[in-house]
């Protein structure tokens, strides 16, 4: 985070320098690669800089120490053999490159300069681009140039792989090129005396000279920080470390460091390694916080790249050392790191400060924490879940999770010292993170990480917020943490909050707690105002309670609160836990990379599975009694609970041969097939032998409830499809059939007739249902009711349009801007309504479209 | 009934609401509580002095001692009397002025709906201030502290006829409805039923000063919003023509949210009184099914959180369909409301409408009953049974015969003929046709 405002150089040129770079990361480990690399890398977007001529006397001076660094650096190519192999391979591709450009092959073309691409990172690495590269890059994208313009003049076409290969190339090379543009610009004025002059380059004995490495290294002093080379740095910290190193200069040293951050060219870790040493010889609190602090944001800087993680040593040593300096802070609490300080600008001597004072160094220890934090969870994301390694890094979120309680019980006390807007707000950042780590999570585990938290911190630390002998109790720690960020913060953070204390009630079975949390929270309404991944957790929190219904036996509750999610089709893109892939997705590349990075971690997932199946469990309770009631009414059929669970029974049902269920859905399917003919027992067999059901907690209590769903779904479906074919029904042969007790029985048919779902009445004499005949309607009959409620709705909406129109008459001012055009808007108002309104007869229980919106809860709390 | 009612003396306590009603309730309003339970307990009575020593009404609370004490009035009580009583003399003193001048009739036929004029009226033509206005606040808030609420509500009243202050036209207000409601309580008082028609009439002004006072302030809404429901039970039960209108008001939106969230243990009353209110005749004929519709919803969403038999007894009646259940609920009912300050008196009229809801939905649901299975459903014997079904067929027109051969009631049930739906459908649609053709044509 904090690297950010460090980082200010150009966004294109440095994201296609750090790309390489990261390629370099990961295939190469050993340390002296990467420095180069990025030195290569660097150089290439500084020249780009200078090309823009933002930094006129840059340019000039690049152009001295280019050349400088140029010839010493070959000295030392020719040294190593390896690098030699190097320029052979180099210039091996460009042969096979040349080769395929007589033919036309593009497709090798492609892949060659690919591996040229490859390979000049490495060689950039040792020593500076070779000439031959060049050439070979110009050449080829006059090559490009030329067959493209060919192509559009001859309207010939290219097989497609070519062409493919040929805009790949195009698009890659113009991309390469611009890091090369000085080269190459150079190499086109005068093509034989460049090459002419690589040789001579290339000539000079290779003995290793000091002495062009001291001039550099004075030349890079009195430019200050302008050139950005560190070379000079690691040469001299090679000859004689002692002397450099001392408590005296360690400010100025830093400063070095601080300033040459952000620039290309810089050695990050032999940075880091010079602050190392740096911490052995600081003595005083000012020193170490001051070395701490560069040092972590450098270890932050060697992975900037949005697209890949922090390598766990580094991330490591970054905790560990952030671990350190709170101490320090802890302990020195007269030195205060603040957001807003002034810098100390005297590097010669140390700032004293007087008892009682406090020192106020810039920077921010939230933003470390919080980049930790981020960090960790982005290398979760592109971990392999299935992985050792995944468990193992996991496991370093203990060490985070310590941190963050460090730090919070750091920006508490501050805060109590001295309060105000910043500090308030580094708590609420602080708290908001701890929340984010534990909302999740079952309680078992939330207390564990807190016992070792309070056990890994010192004894004399204490919190006002969240105090060590509370804590045991997790769910007291929630809402101690949602309490506080509710009442000092606003906005995303206390929406966040509240989110996450919902979705923790949710996860421990509380169903009405947290819904009514939800509903007062008033967050469906607004949820769309917050950012995306407010937006995520929002669909987390919802799933989560309808799952908590669902658990709790609540099928109409659990349905909808899920419909929206589910129904969509997209859980896996709304919960954050996938990307899919469409084929017509018009989604760019950015986009992607931005999905990509809102991904949760894998340990966070909700199992999309299970809540697949529990959703189809739910809305087959539902569905399957209410088609078999709408099968004898053809008015009614179009109501339609869940479209997802109707499609895939069509599905089930237009197929020739049906199997044996293979999975979750099949089952569901199956058993809501039983369950539609009235065979509630094999319907429920069906639906327990589903083995999804063994990952929720109580597996055998899920069963039995889903059993008795059946048991009395099944009855109800069973009396809506043979009403019509029976005068009577003794009850107590129902009770034998539904294994039902009486009573039960009873109950259900009495709260039907109540509800007039079905034409009947009990004769308690003989205990039977006694079906009352000449309910149904003719075709004529319904479908004039039909009308007659149409006709009513239209005159209600006619009545509304009138009323808005009326009220917009009375207002003497907006009578001038038109009444046709108002008239229209009303009259278009009116049809919209009426519009809904059927569609609301139709699907009441349905929640309106897929936006997001309080739709699902607020239809299952009015039902 | 009396089978199923506890035997005496233990009262069942896991329904007593007094702990939970009373924080909302003022200081004054707590009182006829407590001594509504003073009858069987002298605690209360020693609840009720502790209650009454910091008011202003000494000469009562003397009483109250010597009720529970046979020693002589504490001194304090002595000296408080006479503090009161200069005290008393003093804002008398101040407030001379402006009762002399409402007491002229002159100036009230001259008096406007605008404070603003009124008040440069009185100014100019009699000298009032501003801070007299006042003084009659300070004096109204004393009068009521001191339990004289009928002057307490005149000087009340004519303090918000003239101040603009909105603070203290809010608690003025309140002060107001307070007054009424304990003048109204007081049956002695002749005017009792005026006080009651007032203190009815303030209750929308209540209303409407929390929803404009605190628009920005959601949670003092809620807050205000549970004082006024606690409130108005006094009104609720004590009047009739007070029930529909309070009952409405639990109704609406706002209201019953605030019941959900924060004092879910109205619904007790609000189940009362939607109950009792079967036997009254309605100008709408459909806003007792609406109405029982909201509390059934309302019960059963709230069934986690607050539970007593009387809300058991909807749930069981209409949520599961078992009358058995409800019948012994029913029972249970009984003693609740016996005991409850607010519904005791209504406890019979509670049982009589409860039984006719039994039998209404019972009769709908089956075809054949059993007379004596039904008599003991409605806990009668089986020959009260029988008139009381007579009597039923005969007032509601249930279309239904007794076998008096087989005891059993036969119901016939017509199914409602489709011409009939299509006419009730469209009942009224020529009208309102009517009416938005000649509206369209203005």
């Amino acid at each position: 985070m904090a690297s950010r405002f460090f980082y200010g150089s150009d966004s294109e040129s440095s994201s296609s320098g750090e790309e390489e770079d990261v390629y370099d990361h990961s295939g190469e480990e050993d340390s002296e690669a990467e420095d180069s690399s990025d030195d290569s890398s660097d150089s290439g977007s500084d020249s780009d800089d200078s090309d823009d001529g933002k930094t006129g006397i840059n340019k000039f001076l690049r152009d001295a120490s280019d050349s400088e660094e140029s010839e010493d650096e070959e000295k030392v190519t020719v040294v190593k053999s390896a690098k030699d192999k190097r320029l052979e391979g180099l210039e091996n591709t460009i042969k096979l490159i040349e080769n395929a450009q007589k033919i036309g092959d593009w497709s090798v073309i492609s892949t060659e300069f690919d591996n040229l691409n490859k390979m000049i990172i490495k060689v950039n690495q040792s020593g500076p681009t070779p000439k031959v590269y060049i050439k070979a890059v110009a050449d080829l994208e006059d090559f490009v140039n030329e067959t493209t313009s060919k192509q559009k003049s001859s309207n010939k076409k290219m097989n497609a792989s070519s062409q493919k290969s040929l805009n790949a190339v195009k698009q890659r090379i113009k991309k390469s090129n611009k890091e090369y543009a000085a080269q190459i610009e150079k190499y086109r004025a005068a093509k034989d005396d460049f090459m002419a002059s690589e040789e001579e380059a290339e000539k000079p004995a290779p003995t290793p000279a000091p002495k062009p490495t001291k001039v550099e290294k004075i030349e890079n002093f009195a430019a200050a920080a302008a050139a950005g080379d560190d070379d000079g740095f690691a040469t001299v910290g090679r000859g004689g470390k002692t002397l450099q190193y001392t408590p005296e200069s360690i400010l100025k040293h830093l400063r070095v460091i601080v300033e040459s951050r952000g620039k290309k060219n810089t050695d990050r870790l032999d940075q880091i390694r010079t602050m190392e040493k740096l911490l052995e010889v600081a003595n005083t609190p000012y020193q170490r916080i001051r070395v701490y602090l560069t040092l972590i944001s450098t270890r932050f800087d060697l992975t900037s790249a949005s697209a890949n993680y922090m390598s766990p040593e580094q991330w490591k040593h970054a905790d560990r050392e952030f671990g350190t300096l709170l101490s320090v802070l802890e302990e020195h609490r007269n030195f205060v790191i603040s957001e807003g300080a002034d810098e100390w600008e005297d590097d010669e001597k140390m700032p004293t400060v007087a008892d009682g004072e406090t020192f106020y160094i810039p920077g921010s220890i939230v933003s470390y924490i919080e980049r930790l934090d981020d960090e960790l969870t982005r290398s979760l994301q592109q971990i392999d879940p299935h992985t050792a390694e995944y468990i193992e890094r996991l496991s370093d979120e203990q060490q985070l999770y310590n941190n963050i309680v460090r730090t919070q019980l750091y920006a508490e006390s501050l805060n109590a010292g001295d309060k105000n807007d910043a500090r308030q707000d580094s708590v609420n950042r602080v708290v908001i993170r701890r929340l984010e780590h534990v909302y999740f999570k079952p309680s078992q585990v939330v207390s564990i990480l807190e016992d070792a938290t309070w056990k890994a911190l010192p004894e004399h630390l204490d919190s006002a917020i969240t105090s060590r002998k509370n804590a045991g109790d997790v769910a007291d720690l929630l809402q101690t943490l949602t309490n506080y960020l509710f009442q000092h913060s606003d906005g995303i953070i206390r929406a966040r909050s509240m989110l996450c204390q919902i979705y923790f009630l949710a996860l421990h079975d509380q169903y009405y707690r947290s819904r009514d949390l939800m509903l007062m929270s008033h967050l469906s309404e607004n949820i769309s105002n917050f950012d995306v991944s407010t937006q995520i957790l929002f669909n987390r929190t919802l799933v989560q309670i309808g799952l908590c219904a669902f658990r709790a036996g609540l099928i109409y509750e659990a349905q909808t609160t899920l419909g929206e999610i589910c129904g969509s089709g997209r859980q896996k893109e709304l919960l954050a836990q996938g990307i899919i892939l469409q084929r017509y997705s018009t989604v760019s590349p950015e986009q992607e990379r931005l999905e990509r990075q809102r991904q949760l971690p894998f340990h966070m997932h909700i199992n999309l599975e299970l809540l697949e199946c529990i959703y189809l469990t739910s809305s087959m309770f539902l569905e399957v009694p209410l088609m078999a009631q709408t099968s004898s009414a053809p008015e009614m059929r179009r109501r339609m609970i869940s479209k997802t669970f109707r499609r895939m029974l069509d599905y089930n049902e237009r197929q020739v041969f049906t199997g044996p269920p293979e999975n979750t859905r099949d089952g569901v399917i199956m058993s809501a097939k039983f369950l539609a003919a009235g065979d509630w027992k094999k319907a429920a067999d069906m639906l327990a032998s589903i083995k999804i059901w063994d990952l929720m907690p109580q597996p055998e209590k899920i069963k039995e409830m889903l059993s008795a769903q059946t048991q009395e779904e099944g009855l109800r479906t069973y009396l809506f499809t043979y009403a019509p074919f029976y005068d009577s029904l003794s009850i107590s042969s129902l009770a034998d059939m539904f294994e039902l007790p009486i009573k039960k029985i009873a109950a259900i048919i009495s709260r039907m007739i109540s509800h007039e779902e079905l034409g009947a009445a009990l004769d308690q004499v003989n205990d039977a249902i006694v079906f009352r005949k000449g309910v149904e309607l003719s075709r004529l009959q319904s479908q004039i009711v039909t009308l007659a409620d149409k006709s009513m709705s239209l005159l209600e909406s006619n009545e509304k349009t009138l009323e808005q129109r009326t009220q917009g008459m009375a207002n003497a001012f907006q009578r001038e801007s038109g009444p046709g055009a108002r008239g229209g808007r009303g009259g278009g108002r009116g049809g919209a309504r009426g519009g809904g309104r059927g569609g609301g007869r139709g699907g009441a229980r349905v929640p309106g479209g897929q936006q997001f919106g309080g739709g699902a809860l607020g239809g299952a709390i009015k039902a | 009934m009396a089978t199923t009612a506890p035997s005496e003396g233990t009262r069942p306590t896991d329904y007593d609401l007094m702990p939970r009603i009373i924080p909302y309730l003022d200081r004054h309003l707590v009182f006829p509580l407590l001594m509504f339970r003073s009858e069987e307990d002298n605690e209360y009575i020693q609840l009720a002095y502790e209650l009454l020593k910091p008011t202003n009404i000494v000469g009562f609370s003397e009483q109250l001692w010597g009720m529970f004490n046979d020693t002589e009035a504490p001194a304090e009580l002595k000296k408080k009397e006479a503090d009161i009583a200069a005290e008393k003399e003093r804002l008398e003193a101040k407030t001379e002025k402006m009762n002399a001048v409402f007491a002229d009739e002159e100036v009230l036929n001259s008096m406007r709906s605008d404070k603003a004029a009124n008040f440069r009226f009185l100014e100019e033509n009699y000298g009032v201030t501003n801070e007299m206005v006042n003084d009659l606040y300070d004096y109204g808030r004393f009068l009521y502290s001191t339990g004289d609420y009928g002057n307490a509500a005149i000087t009340l009243f004519q303090f918000r006829f003239l101040s603009t202050d909105n603070e203290k036209l809010a608690s003025a207000t309140w002060g107001h409805l307070a007054c009424e409601i304990l003048n109204g309580r007081n049956r002695e008082n002749p005017a009792w039923e005026q006080s009651f028609e007032a203190a009815l009439g303030e209750v929308p002004k209540v209303k409407d000063s929390i929803e404009t006072r605190l628009f920005s302030n959601p949670l003092g809404q809620l807050h205000s919003r549970s004082w006024l429901i606690h409130w108005c039970l006094f009104l609720l039960f004590d009047h009739d023509s007070a029930r529909d209108t309070i009952t409405d008001l639990f109704f609406s939106p706002a209201f019953i949210n605030t019941i959900q969230t924060s004092c879910p243990w109205v619904l007790r009353y609000l189940a009362a009184a939607v109950v009792t209110n079967r036997n009254r005749p309605h100008k709408h004929s459909g806003v007792y099914p609406k109405q029982l519709k909201d509390l059934v919803r309302v019960v059963r969403q709230e069934g986690y959180e607050y539970s007593d038999p009387i809300t058991d007894f909807v749930k069981a009646l209409h949520i599961d369909f078992d009358f058995e259940e409800a019948q012994k609920k029913l029972g249970e009912a009984e003693a609740v409301l016996r005991d409850d300050f607010f519904l005791h008196g209504q406890a019979d009229a509670f049982i009589e409408a409860a039984r006719h809801l039994i039998s209404e939905s019972y009769c709908k649901i089956h075809q054949r009953i059993d007379i004596k299975d039904l008599s003991t459903r409605l806990g009668l014997s089986e020959d009260e049974g029988e008139k009381w079904i007579v009597n039923l067929i005969r007032n509601t027109r249930v279309d239904a015969k007794i076998d008096y051969k087989a005891g059993t009631v036969i119901m016939n049930h017509p199914p409602s003929s489709v011409y009939q739906q299509v006419i009730e459908k469209t009942k009224g649609a020529f009208f309102r046709t009517q009416v938005l053709s000649s509206a369209v044509a203005k």
